[in-house]
């Protein structure tokens, strides 16, 4: 007891470890996710006329813009488009130009500029008229353009109308504007170095579109002269036209016929179509159509065309005829069974195309069909979607960098054959993740469990087998030994924290269907990834695992099996159909015997569980709690309702691993405060929409008696409200009061209450010493009712999600691991710093300062040492993850939702592990050293002592 | 060797005169008084010598004086109270070297004292003092458990005796629950 309150007051009192520098790195890891690249929308770039470097941009399909570094893979900078963008946007719209230090991105009818080196932000607009509907950078300077960015033309699109507009580059300032009222579809704008062209559907008249060509100034935005295209027969939808050519020297537009036969091009500008037959050998429907074309002004006028058929796919490049407006087909790229992508990249006035195929990487110039150069790839089941490529020619040979986007979402960066980096973008959408347990140790475990059921001799016999046949691995094991000394002396951690359960895997379901192992011990790195379902909507409820396998239940019923090591599917069950709310677990958390039960919408359980003294709560989706007993599923034994108007958000309990150390709290005069322990406990929150108000209830999961219930008038309930339990405390987060504007405790507030058995010092409650409790069978009433003590703190950021770090004991204090997605942070804030019973309106008196509590103080600021992300920028988490680990003082943190973050949280410090400053070598040199000089001072003093013997008589 | 060795010669005269003492001199001999500038008091330790032979021969005297001896011997202890107290007082609760220590020196004293009370008064120990000693014994027993008392409210005054509820509290288990609700929120 000395020990532990020791312990307890060292870890009290020890201020909260931060972070440090080495750290960073080394226990955390964080993928800065972007999403699905658009491939209209990214492009390599080089954001400085002074120097070579390029960047790699894009804009993703979750509307975040971000400039990767092509050389790692690593993520420069990103900005969301959609937290400022009000109108659902049909996706994002991204240009740059090389040596212009800006990138315009677009996202519905938020419009942004960005400095391309370091994403800040130059300008931004709001139009209320509409969504932007394309963009295009000016790249030629005129008389009118200031010196430094480019200016942008953009067309907004809305009601009936579009309008052209010339953006000023540095301010965003409307320079003129074009309005076009005749009621066409906006649908495009280019530009050539003298004019600027605004593309826009009109309605045939039976069907169809005609394409119509507005001709304006850039200078004035006059219009200048007006052309129809005679497209209404093969041009059904906006979609059917398939290129628009930007900013070349000849723009060109270019759709097919509906039977794609032939291929329409027109240069824009000028009235006359041309028709080129499509030259299909395959004999297969061609299912995709993309044409390429270089984005520079000063760029040949050639094209490629990729057809792409279901088995295989070929291409064609054109050249146009820059006098004569006329496309005639240069050559053919060779038609090749499997999926390719293909790349454009200009050097000077060079158009190369880069052809990736899912073996090989081929480079050919614009100009004639001659291979540049030609490299193998590695095999890639994973289907390529698109790629951009930067390419440099040193002497007569080629040096090429693609970046690939993949199916399953993966973008690869593939430097002449060799894959540089990949970014797992598909990560972005998990949905569901926990750690799995992996079967290292089970088959020692097992062979425990039969020594421990045998007789005493049979068991001793079977040990010494079992020693013997261990004897095999001994010379492996000597071997690794000089390896493991020399690993252990130099190595950058004193000791190798991976057999500690640090280097856990940690498995990730995706919302399209994939699940991911990630590596906690490598950085994160994916271990493997499957698709487990083919879907789109994958909702995950829960993942169980036990040693070897995990176990995917998501919403329809069904199960899939999967083997930890390897990502095999093992197996998989049908689903049912009933939709599935959540899913119940019984049986002991690390027994490998879980049996789970569905639950459905309304609460109940589809199939009724067996299991003596088990009660099972579930939540409805139409806000209320149901309690239920074993082997009946039709009717619940208790249900709590809040009263009328409020509807159950959320509910929580005590995580199933919740060790607690002390069952009391030692106060400064050595008397004990019992903690109120109860694992049936829930903490449902309920809101009123109407009247602003928040109640929190706490419930008893056996009985459904409430034991308490806190209500916060004036809350913004379109705010989160967080809410996590545990021990014997909970919290929760909200914005209050929304009402009165002069209140001084107007913002977030963050409420811990503490509970306890009863108020007074040494007092066990009315169940005194009992061994036992029963919240139904019991003569004193039960459960009792716990003592509450809350305080509220004023906090600077909301909390979008609180859970408390775990670990294997409970002797480490716990953080509240809180998710701030204004400052896309994770902070942990101590739990002695949250403590309800510090004193207010005065300082602490001695005894009150020797349990670690000091003066109230209403505005509760985040110390920076708390931030577990310290400087990332660990952006959309929506479930953060706590585990313990076997050492005590340290809990693992995972994080997912957009971004995955991992690190682990030592709240006490790392008082198990040896710190960065012990030195081993030291160590064994001190040793030896006396070692040696032992030996050689040992000799001399015995002579000497025989000596002083001789001399005395 | 049949031949019978030679008796020793006699001891010459000194040796006969240093080895026994000179006759009593006698009662008119001793009258006389000692010659102007002769003093009898050759050194103090003969003359100690012989008081201690005048007491000796004075048995209820010596028992007068090992009693107060052996008195103030018992009375000793009570003396170091004070200077204790005000150590303790003084050295504070913190648990540090000095005042550990100074608490195990405290502890140290009294109980070797009371494990050598006899020993302590084994001087004093005569048959007819035998039944006195024994009240004397008592007090001195107690004055060492005083300052015993002062080294436990010492350690008491640091927190080290198990004598508050949360000494125990490792002791005291968590009330099982009888029945486990499981939950399935989501």
């Amino acid at each position: 007891m000395r020990l532990q309150a020791a312990l307890f007051f060292a870890v009290c009192l020890s201020p909260a470890a931060a972070i440090y520098n080495d750290e960073v790195n080394h226990i955390d890891f964080h993928h800065a996710l972007l999403g699905s690249p658009s491939p209209d929308s990214t492009f390599f770039l080089k954001p400085s006329s002074t120097s070579n470097a390029s960047l790699l941009y894009t804009i993703s399909d979750k509307l975040l813009v971000g400039a990767i570094n092509p050389r790692d893979g690593a993520l420069l900078w990103r900005q969301n488009l959609s937290r400022s963008a009000d109108s659902p946007a049909r996706g994002g719209l991204l240009r740059g130009l090389d040596g212009n230090d800006a990138v315009v991105g677009a996202a519905g009818n938020y419009i942004s500029s960005w400095s391309a080196q370091d994403g800040k932000l130059a300008w931004e607009n709001r139009y209320s008229e509409g969504v932007v509907a394309d963009l295009e950078l000016l790249e030629l300077e005129d008389a009118t353009a200031t010196p430094g960015i480019r200016d942008t033309i953009a067309v907004v699109g809305s009601e009936g109308s579009g309008i052209v507009r010339r953006l000023d580059g540095n301010s965003g300032n409307i320079k003129w504007e074009y309005r076009d009222d005749s009621g066409d579809v906006p649908f495009q704008v280019s530009s050539s170095p003298t004019e600027v062209f605004y593309i826009s559907l009109q309605s045939a008249m039976l069907k169809g579109y005609r394409i119509k060509v507005t001709v304006l100034d850039p200078v004035t935005g006059k219009q200048v002269r007006q052309q129809t295209l005679n497209s209404e027969s093969d041009v059904a939808t906006p979609e059917s036209v398939l290129f628009v050519g930007a900013n070349t020297a000849s723009p060109i537009i270019v759709w097919t016929d509906k039977s794609q036969k032939s291929l329409k091009v027109n240069v824009i500008g000028t009235k006359e179509i041309n028709s080129v037959a499509i030259d299909n050998t395959s004999g297969l429907d061609i299912r995709k159509i993309t044409v390429h074309a270089a984005h520079k002004t000063n760029a040949l006028p050639h094209f490629l065309v990729h057809y792409a058929t279901e088995a295989g796919a070929w291409a064609e490049v054109y050249h146009v005829d820059m006098k004569s407006s006329k496309v005639t087909k240069a050559y053919q790229l060779p038609y090749l069974p499997g999926h390719s992508v293909v790349a454009t990249s200009v050097i000077d006035a060079n158009v190369f195309f880069t052809r990736v195929t899912d073996s090989e990487a081929v480079v050919v110039s614009s100009a004639s069909h001659g291979i540049l150069g030609r490299w193998n790839l590695p095999e890639s089941s994973d289907v390529a979607l698109h790629a951009v490529s930067d390419l440099v020619t040193r002497g007569g040979s080629v040096s090429v960098r693609s970046a690939v986007f993949r199916e399953h979402g993966d973008w690869q960066l593939i430097r002449n054959g060799q894959i540089e980096w990949i970014r797992n973008e598909g990560l972005i959408d998990a949905v569901a993740a926990t750690w799995a347990e992996v079967d290292a140790q089970e088959g020692l475990a097992h062979e425990l469990e039969v020594e421990g059921h045998e007789t005493i001799y049979g068991a001793y016999i079977h040990r010494v087998k079992r020693h013997v046949r261990d004897l095999q691995y001994l010379q492996q094991w000597l071997k690794h030994i000089p390896e493991r000394i020399l690993s252990s002396i130099f190595s950058d951690e004193v000791t190798n924290l991976d057999s500690f359960g640090l280097a856990t895997p940690v498995l990730v379901a995706t919302k399209n269907g994939r699940v991911y192992a990630l590596d906690t011990g490598k950085h994160g790195a994916v271990l493997w990834s499957v698709q487990a379902v083919e879907t789109s909507e994958w909702d995950v409820k829960a993942i169980l695992t036990s040693p070897g396998t995990a176990t995917i239940y998501p919403n329809d019923g069904s199960s899939v099996t999967l083997k930890v090591s390897t990502g095999d599917i093992i197996s998989r069950t049908a689903s049912s159909d009933s939709k599935i709310h959540s899913i119940a677990v019984f049986g002991a958390q690390e027994a490998s015997s879980l049996t789970t039960v569905g639950v459905r919408e309304d609460g109940s359980p589809v199939t009724a569980f067996d299991e003596v003294n088990g009660f099972l709560v579930t939540t409805s989706v139409d806000g209320r709690v149901l309690g239920w007993i074993a082997k009946d599923n039709k009717s619940p034994v208790w249900e709590f309702l809040p009263p009328s108007g409020q509807k159950v958000v959320h509910a929580t309990a005590r995580p199933v691993h919740d060790p607690v150390a002390s069952i009391g709290k030692v106060l400064g005069d050595r008397s004990v405060l019992y903690k109120y322990l109860n694992t049936n406990l829930a903490l449902v929150t309920a809101v009123n929409e109407k009247t602003n108000i928040a109640s929190f209830y706490l419930l008893d999961g056996v009985s459904g008696k409430v034991l308490h219930a806190t209500t916060q008038s004036g809350v913004d309930t379109t705010q989160p409200i967080a809410s996590a339990m545990s021990e014997n405390w909970f919290a929760f987060s909200f914005w209050g009061d929304i009402d009165s504007n002069e209140s001084s405790a107007k913002g977030y507030q963050l409420v811990i209450s503490e509970l306890y058995e009863s108020p007074f010092p040494n007092d066990r409650g009315p169940l005194d010493s009992a061994s036992n409790y029963s919240s139904l069978h019991s003569s004193v009433e039960s459960p009792p009712l716990p003592h509450v003590i809350s305080q509220a703190f004023m906090i600077p950021e909301p909390i979008s999600h609180m859970t408390v770090t775990q670990t294997r004991q409970g002797i480490t204090t716990r953080q509240l691991l809180c998710t701030l997605p204004s400052s896309n942070s994770i902070v942990g804030i101590p739990r002695p710093v949250l403590d309800p019973r510090r004193p207010v309106d005065r300082d602490a008196t001695a005894a009150e300062t020797e349990e670690g509590l000091f003066r109230y103080a209403p505005y509760f600021d985040f110390d920076g040492k708390w931030y577990l992300s310290h400087a990332r920028d660990v952006a959309g988490i929506k479930q953060v993850l706590s585990r313990p680990t076997l050492l005590e003082s340290t809990s693992l943190i995972f994080a997912f939702g957009s971004d995955i973050y991992g690190t682990r949280a030592t709240p006490s410090q790392a008082f198990d592990v040896l710190g960065k400053s012990f030195s081993k070598l030291q160590l064994v040199l001190t040793v030896v050293a006396l070692g040696v000089g032992v030996a050689i001072l040992a000799p001399m003093t015995r002579r000497k002592q025989v000596n002083a013997l001789w001399k005395a008589t | 060797m049949s031949q019978t060795p030679l008796p020793p010669p006699p001891p010459p005269q000194w040796v006969v005169a240093l080895n026994s003492p000179m006759p009593r001199p006698s009662k008119a001999a001793s009258s006389i008084p000692d010659p102007p500038g002769f003093s009898s008091s050759r050194g103090g330790k003969q003359r100690q010598q012989q008081q201690q032979q005048a007491t000796a021969k004075k048995p209820e005297d010596t028992d007068a004086l090992k009693m107060k001896k052996a008195w103030e011997i018992a009375i000793a202890p009570s003396k170091q109270i004070p200077m204790n107290a005000i150590m303790m007082y003084m050295s504070g609760n913190s648990l540090q070297i000095f005042s550990i220590m100074m608490v195990m020196m405290l502890f140290k004293g009294p109980i070797q004292g009371l494990i050598n009370t006899n020993a302590a008064f084994a001087k004093y120990e005569t048959e007819s003092t035998h039944s006195r000693l024994l009240g004397v014994k008592i007090v001195y027993m107690l004055m060492q458990l005083l300052l015993l008392a002062l080294g436990i409210w010492k350690v008491n005054a640091m927190g080290l005796l198990p004598t508050t509820r949360s000494d125990w509290l490792a002791w005291e288990s968590e009330r099982q629950p009888l029945e486990h609700a499981h939950f399935a929120f989501r």
